[in-house]
């Protein structure tokens, strides 16, 4: 993911909720270190299915992209893959930087 | 899905207000503060929950105009609130829109089968969710409207019809006759064939009485007797079919059924004398004219239903038993009431023995065959 997908526009009216979305996104990421740790493939498909339709919905693409990663990655059991985009995902949330419009 | 987030940091309970109701139901805490943040921004009060017994226990306590539903809830899926919302008459007019993954067909096919109103796909788009809420709120509220429309209406058709029956019967019966409107077993429906037993009371005597007295007098001691004897009707259930001149008929086992409408006759009939005496001792004490209720009950088919033209309807009885009655009050004198054999025979064994004394059979006019007629003074 090139630097440019760490950058996301969120609508204003939206502000005062992403200090929890990201603090939920912080839990699920845990929640996905502890599930892949676990072999919990189903646990993962969920949790990257959440983050395909709550990413998006608040203008953070990259986390819909990677949970689709997640998990098609949990469906097909591809643990290298879903090490990757885990990893992926804990550098994302680290380095997201947000403009409110 | 496990608690990973924080589900009472996010959800959030806005506080009811006035005007459209949206109740949003996701269990991601951050789905459902996303719709509930763009719902409220177009002025509409939200209720978020997030899950399925939260649901139904919201909208029975205070049902909402729209709901918005996550497919994937734990516990009762979105496919199985939105069906059950949709199978009860009380819920089944609030739209249901069902949130689902973009490119999950089977979902939308199941919501569909669910009584879905519309679909919105994850990630949900603003301009798409709220173009899509103001036409079901658009459509809502003209339903809601028709039928207000249509329970106005139904409302003023029954109260025509309750006063138009309130001049047959009492006010109690008239409530029943309202609350069976519509169903099968609607009273006032088309003209039938039932049994039926026939009560008159005529004045005797009161013609000549009103020689001697002001036609405003006249009036006024019309108004008392028929009030007294209409309510000895009304307190027997009996329909009052027709007033005329100084004689009101009574039927009873019409429009509802009454195993006992011989005796409820009988106990009427008792009621109207005793009810009137009071009345008539005042109209001796200040006239001298002597007067007094004649009666005639009878019983057998006759045909009952709204008679007339459209301008002009009436709730009549006609057949035998109203002739026969008719005839033993022309004969009755005041204070006496004339029963056919047949309503002797159904109350003999209600009425102290003796009381009710055997008159012959009687000829009486325009009936070809003599009939058992039976006396007693009440």
């Amino acid at each position: 993911m090139s630097e440019s997908a760490y950058k996301v526009k969120v609508a204003k009216d939206l502000a005062d909720l992403i200090p929890t979305f990201l603090s939920n996104r912080k839990k699920e990421l845990e929640a996905l270190r502890a599930a892949l740790a676990a072999a919990d493939f189903e646990q993962l498909r969920q949790l990257g299915h959440r983050m395909r339709g709550v990413g998006n919905s608040y203008g953070f693409d990259g986390v819909s992209d990677i949970g689709k990663h997640i998990e098609d990655g949990a469906r097909s059991g591809d643990k290298a893959s879903l090490e990757k985009h885990i990893a992926h995902y804990g550098e994302y949330l680290s380095r997201v930087q947000i403009a409110y419009e | 899905m496990t608690g990973a987030v924080d589900l009472a940091a996010t959800a959030r309970q806005a506080p009811p207000q006035p005007g459209f109701r949206v109740l949003v139901v996701d269990d991601d805490p951050d789905m459902a503060a996303f719709l509930g943040r763009l719902l409220a921004g177009q002025g509409m009060a939200v209720e978020s929950v997030c899950d399925g017994e939260s649901v139904m226990r919201s909208v029975l306590a205070a049902p909402p105009d729209l709901v918005v539903l996550d497919v994937m809830l734990p516990g009762i899926s979105g496919f199985e609130l939105c069906a059950r919302l949709k199978a009860d008459p009380a819920t089944a007019l609030i739209p249901v829109v069902l949130v689902t993954a973009l490119e999950d067909h089977d979902s939308r096919v199941r919501g569909i089968q669910a009584g879905a109103d519309d679909f919105l796909s994850k990630p949900v788009r603003r301009e798409e969710l709220l173009a899509r809420v103001h036409t079901l709120r658009r459509l809502h509220e003209t339903r809601r409207e028709l039928e207000a429309r249509r329970l106005a209406a139904e409302v003023q058709r029954k109260e025509a019809i309750r006063k138009a029956f309130s001049r047959y019967v009492s006010p109690r019966l008239a409530e029943r006759i309202i609350g069976e409107l519509g169903s099968e077993r609607a009273a006032f429906g088309d003209a039938h064939r039932t049994e039926v037993v026939a009560l008159f009371a005529d004045l005797r005597g009161f013609t000549r009485l009103t020689e001697s007295v002001e036609v405003g007098e006249v009036v006024g001691m019309l108004n008392e007797y028929f009030s007294v004897i209409t309510e000895a009707a009304y307190r027997n259930e009996g329909t009052i079919f027709s007033m005329a001149g100084d004689s009101l008929l009574v039927g009873f086992n019409v429009p509802f059924p009454q195993p006992d409408a011989p005796l409820r006759a009988w106990r009427t009939a008792q009621d109207m004398v005793a009810s009137f005496a009071p009345v008539l001792a005042r109209w001796t004490q200040r006239g001298g004219m002597p007067t007094g209720i004649g009666l005639g009950i009878a019983a057998g088919e006759a045909i009952v239903g709204n008679v007339g033209s459209p301008h002009y309807m009436s709730y009549t009885v006609i057949g035998d038993a109203v002739n026969t009655a008719a005839r033993l009050t022309q004969m009755a004198n005041a204070g006496e009431l004339l029963v056919s054999g047949a309503v002797y025979e159904a109350i003999r064994g209600a009425v102290p023995a003796g009381r009710l004394e055997p008159r012959g059979n009687v000829a009486l006019r325009g009936k070809s065959e003599a009939i058992a007629v039976y006396s007693t003074r009440l």
